[in-house]
C-alpha cells in the first residue's frame, strides 16, 4: 500500500520522550527515520527500567514503542570522524530532528548554519524546552515546563493540590506538534525547493493543552486560572457523579427536556416539577441542591445499572472507565488505537498503542518494534552513504563508531 | 514571501472549539480557510472581547451560507468542488444529508483530503456516538488515576487539544501524499484515540504490565514512586514546587544541599535507598524541608543550581513570561475595538514561512461576495440574488 511519507529520510537526534515520538509520526507514515545514538548506551530512553514502581517487564514499552519503524546508527558525534559521518547523512536527508539543546548542537558542529551550508533543503526541527528565543536556560522535562504552564494549577477541588496532566503527557503534545511542523515545512518544500528551520519546544506547545482555559483567563476571566469544585458546577447536567460503583460523567446540556429525561432515567419522575428546579435558570442559580440530589440517587446504584437505564432515556453519559477497562475496548482495538506488533526482543507479539491518525488511502503501519543499539550502522555507511570497508574499519579505529 | 499553506483551500464547517482551532493552525501557515457560517448564526459577544472566537477562527474568512434550500445545497457543492480540504467535526449522518460526507465531497471533488474530528474513531459499534470529549475522555482509563486519593476523577480537557494538532498533522500528511500522487483521502482523529495518545505513557505500560494497583488507583503524593520524581511538595507560602530528576544518583549531591539533607546521611546514601527502601522516609523529610522557605525561594535556587524543578503556577505566569512573548506563544495586540489586549499565539516557529496573525475572527459573512466572486467566479448580479434570496447571508 502507498506511504504518505514514502521517500522522506528523517536523521532522529532525539532522546527521551518528546522528540522520538515526534519522529514515530513520521515513520508510522513511512518515511525512512534513522536514530542516531551515541555508542555508548545510546538513547536513555532504553535505560527506563520501571514505571511507577512496577518493573516493566522483559520488554522495554518505553522506548520499543515510541522507536517503532526506525532504524539505528551508532556514532559518536564527539570525534571529528563521527560528525564526518553525520554529514554525509545531511547531505542525503529531508529532514535532521532534534530534541537536544541547540548550545550542544552547537558545539557539536551541528547547528542549522552548518547543516544547510551542506544541504540548503534540509529541514532542520528542534524541540526546545522554552523556544528558541528569550534567552531561557535550565532543564526542560514534561512536568516542570507543565508546571509553569497554569494547566495543572486550574485542576483539582478547590484547596487540593495541583494535578499533573499524565505521565508523558505534554511530551506527546509536543511531539505531535513538531511532526506538523516537519510535514508544513515539507510541503512547502516540494514547492519551493528551500529548506528551513522550526522549533516545536514543551512550554510552547504544553500551552495550548489548556488553550480554552488560558484563552478565557487572556479575555479577563480570572478564575479560569483557579480550581473548580464539581459541587458547584454550572450545569448540574454535565458533571461527574458518583454510583455504586464506578464514576459517571453524565453529558447533557440544561434543557428542561434534557432534565426531564434524566429524573425518569434516575427513578425520581417528580423531581423535574420541584420549585427549584423547574427551569433552566433555576437549576442554575440552584445548582448546589441539584448536584446534591442528583447524587442521591446516582449513589442509590452501580454505574452498571445507572448506564442501562441512561440508555433507555437517551440521556448521553459514560461510566469513567480504569485501564483495565480501556485496554479491552473493542472500540479502540477496531480503529487500531491498539495494535499486536512483534517485539524481536522476547521474540513475541506484544501490545501497543497504535495510530491514532487515521488516513484512509495510506494508513500508518508498524512493521517493527524499536531498533537494536546501533543495528544498522554498517549496512547504512556501505548503502547509503558509500564508505567502502576499509574506511569503516578506520571508523572504528577512530571510535566514531562501535 | 512563501507560506507553508498557500496554495491550499480549506472548507471549516467546525463546531467545537478543537476542530475550529485545527483549521486556525492551517490559517495561520498560509491556507485560505473559508468558514462557512450554517444557521443557527454564532452568538453576538454582547460588547465584549470574543476572545474565543479571535482563537479558534483567526486568519479565516467566513461566508454565511443557509444550505438547507435546494439553492444553498447546489452552492455548498460548488464550494467543495474548488476545495483542496474539508474540515469537520458534524456527525457523519448530517454531513450525508447535505450530500457532503467523505463519499459526496470526493464525488464532487475527487482529490479532496477531507478531515474529520469523530467522537470514537471510523470504525466500530461506537463510531457515531456524539464527538463530546468527556465522553472519549471517561472511557481513556487516566480520569480515576490523576488527582489525590478520595478525590473525584480529573477531567482535564487535554485529549481535545490533542486532536486539534493530530488532525492538522493527518491533513498536511494526505496533503504530501496528494502532491505526489494527485490522490486525496479521508482523514480521522477521534476525541477517543486523541485522549489515549496525551495518556501515553500510563495506557502503553499497563498494556504491557497488564496489572499493577498503581495504574488503577490514585497515587497520594506523599506515596509517589521516586520522591525527587514527578513529586509534589507545598512550600512555605503555599505555592506548590514539583521535582524531575528521576537520576538521583547524579542529582543528590546538590539537591541535598539545597533542601539542608546531609548529602552522606545514610537513610539517603544511594539511589535504591532514597526511591525503595528509605522513599517514605524521605517524602517526609522533603514534605518538612519545602516549608521552611517560600516558592520563590526555591525558583532562585532550582534555576542557580539548573536543576530539573520548579514551582507550580498559574495563567498569569505564562500571560506574563517574557519568555513566552518572545517566542509569540502568546501575542500582545492592538484590538481595534478593546485596545491592548494578549492572545494565545503560535506554537510551531518556522524561520523562513512563520504564522502571521493577518486577521482576527471574521463577522458572519463578512467574506461572502469576495469568496463567491474569487473562488467560483459569480458575478455581482449574481451575488445579489443569492443574498435577496437568503441563500447567503
Amino acid at each position: 500500500m502507498a506511504k504518505a511519507l514514502e521517500g522522506i529520510r528523517v536523521i532522529d537526534l532525539t532522546v527521551w520522550f518528546q522528540g522520538p515520538v515526534s519522529a514515530q509520526y513520521l515513520a508510522d507514515f513511512g518515511a525512512e527515520v534513522i536514530k542516531v545514538e551515541r555508542p555508548q548506551g545510546g538513547d536513555q530512553g532504553r535505560g527506563v527500567r520501571s514505571i511507577k514502581s512496577l518493573p516493566v517487564g522483559d520488554w522495554n514499552q518505553y522506548f520499543l514503542v515510541i522507536n517503532r519503524n526506525k532504524k539505528s546508527i551508532a556514532i559518536d558525534l564527539k570525534t571529528e570522524a563521527g560528525r564526518e559521518i553525520l554529514y554525509r547523512m545531511v547531505a542525503k536527508s529531508d529532514v535532521f530532528l532534534s530534541n537536544l539543546a541547540p548550545e550542544m548542537l552547537e558545539s557539536w558542529g551541528l547547528s542549522y548554519e552548518k547543516l544547510s551550508s551542506i544541504n540548503p533543503q534540509i529541514v532542520y526541527a528542534t524541540n526546545t524546552g522554552y523556544g528558541r528565543f528569550g534567552g531561557a536556560s535550565k532543564p526542560a522535562f514534561d512536568m516542570t515546563v507543565q508546571a509553569l504552564t497554569g494547566a495543572m494549577a486550574r485542576l483539582g477541588e478547590p484547596s487540593e493540590p495541583p494535578v499533573y496532566l499524565g505521565m508523558g503527557s505534554g511530551d506527546a503534545y509536543g511531539g505531535v506538534m513538531s511532526a506538523l511542523g516537519i510535514v508544513l515545512a515539507l510541503y512547502q518544500r516540494r514547492r519551493t525547493g528551500r529548506g528551513q528551520y522550526l522549533d516545536a519546544s514543551l512550554y510552547g506547545a504544553q500551552l495550548f493543552l489548556a488553550a480554552p482555559w488560558l484563552q478565557s483567563f487572556l479575555g479577563g476571566h480570572r478564575d479560569a486560572a483557579l480550581q473548580h469544585s464539581r459541587k458547584r458546577a454550572e450545569n448540574p447536567l454535565w458533571n461527574l457523579y458518583p454510583s455504586a460503583g464506578k464514576w459517571i460523567f453524565l453529558c447533557e446540556p440544561n434543557e428542561d427536556e434534557r432534565f426531564t429525561a434524566l429524573c425518569r432515567a434516575l427513578d425520581a419522575p417528580s423531581l423535574h416539577a420541584d420549585p427549584r428546579f423547574a427551569s433552566a435558570a433555576l437549576r442554575a442559580q440552584h445548582n448546589e441542591a441539584l448536584i446534591e440530589v442528583i447524587e442521591a440517587h446516582t449513589l442509590k446504584r452501580d454505574h452498571a445499572a445507572l448506564m442501562g437505564a441512561f440508555v433507555s432515556e437517551s440521556v448521553v453519559a459514560s461510566p469513567v472507565n480504569n485501564l483495565a477497562d480501556v485496554v479491552r475496548d473493542e472500540q479502540a482495538w477496531q480503529n487500531k488505537y491498539f495494535m499486536k506488533a512483534y517485539c524481536e526482543e522476547v521474540q513475541r507479539e506484544v501490545e501497543v498503542r497504535g495510530l491514532p491518525v487515521t488516513l484512509s488511502k495510506t494508513p500508518g503501519e508498524i512493521n517493527s518494534l524499536g531498533p537494536q543499539l546501533g543495528q544498522d550502522t554498517e549496512l547504512l555507511l556501505m548503502d547509503l552513504l558509500g564508505y567502502e570497508w576499509d574506511e569503516i574499519e578506520a571508523l572504528k579505529s577512530a571510535r566514531a563508531i562501535p | 514571501m512563501s507560506r507553508a499553506l498557500e496554495d491550499v483551500v480549506v472548507l471549516d464547517l467546525t463546531q467545537q472549539f478543537c476542530a475550529s482551532l485545527s483549521a486556525a493552525f492551517l490559517a495561520d501557515f498560509g491556507a485560505r480557510v473559508i468558514r462557512l457560517d450554517v444557521p443557527p448564526a454564532r452568538l453576538a459577544s454582547d460588547g465584549k472581547w470574543n476572545h474565543e472566537a479571535d482563537l479558534i477562527h483567526r486568519n479565516k474568512e467566513s461566508l454565511a451560507l443557509d444550505p438547507s434550500g435546494e439553492r444553498g445545497r447546489a452552492l455548498l457543492h460548488e464550494l467543495v468542488a474548488k476545495a483542496d480540504v474539508i474540515l469537520t467535526d458534524w456527525q457523519r449522518d448530517e454531513l450525508a444529508a447535505l450530500g457532503i460526507d467523505y463519499a459526496g465531497a470526493s464525488a464532487l471533488r475527487p482529490d479532496i483530503v477531507f478531515g474529520r474530528i469523530s467522537g470514537f474513531g471510523p470504525v466500530g459499534a461506537d463510531a457515531d456516538l456524539p464527538a463530546i470529549d468527556e465522553l472519549a475522555a471517561a472511557r481513556t482509563g487516566m480520569m480515576p488515576i490523576l488527582q489525590q486519593p478520595g478525590q473525584p476523577p480529573i477531567y482535564t480537557g487535554a485529549g481535545a487539544m490533542h486532536a486539534t494538532v493530530m488532525l492538522a498533522f493527518g491533513v498536511v500528511t494526505a496533503l504530501m501524499h496528494r502532491q505526489v500522487s494527485g490522490e486525496g483521502q479521508a482523514v480521522d482523529v477521534s476525541l477517543f484515540g486523541a485522549n489515549m495518545y496525551g495518556a501515553a505513557l500510563d495506557i502503553q505500560a499497563f498494556l504491557a504490565i497488564g496489572e499493577g494497583e498503581r495504574f488503577l488507583n490514585p497515587i497520594s503524593r506523599l506515596d509517589v514512586s521516586n520522591p525527587m520524581s514527578g513529586s509534589l511538595y507545598p512550600s512555605a507560602d503555599g505555592r506548590w514546587v514539583t521535582l524531575t530528576m528521576p537520576d538521583t544518583d547524579r542529582w543528590w549531591p546538590v539537591f541535598s544541599a539545597a533542601v539542608g539533607i546531609a548529602v552522606d546521611d545514610p537513610r539517603f546514601d544511594t539511589h535504591d535507598k532514597r526511591t525503595e527502601t528509605h522513599r517514605l522516609e524521605l517524602i517526609r523529610e522533603l514534605e518538612q524541608a519545602f516549608q521552611k522557605q517560600p516558592g520563590s525561594h526555591w525558583r532562585t535556587v532550582f534555576q542557580e543550581k539548573q536543576m530539573s524543578a520548579d514551582v507550580i503556577e498559574q495563567f498569569d505566569y505564562p500571560a506574563n513570561d517574557p519568555q513566552v512573548l518572545a517566542n509569540r506563544y502568546i501575542l500582545e495586540l492592538d484590538h481595534p475595538s478593546f485596545g491592548k489586549i494578549k492572545s494565545l499565539g503560535f506554537p510551531i516557529f518556522m524561520s523562513d514561512s512563520p504564522a502571521r496573525l493577518e486577521r482576527l475572527a471574521p463577522c458572519v459573512g463578512q467574506h461572502g461576495p469576495q469568496v463567491l466572486h474569487e473562488l467560483l467566479g459569480y458575478p455581482e448580479q449574481t451575488i445579489h440574488q443569492l443574498r435577496a434570496g437568503g441563500v447567503v447571508a
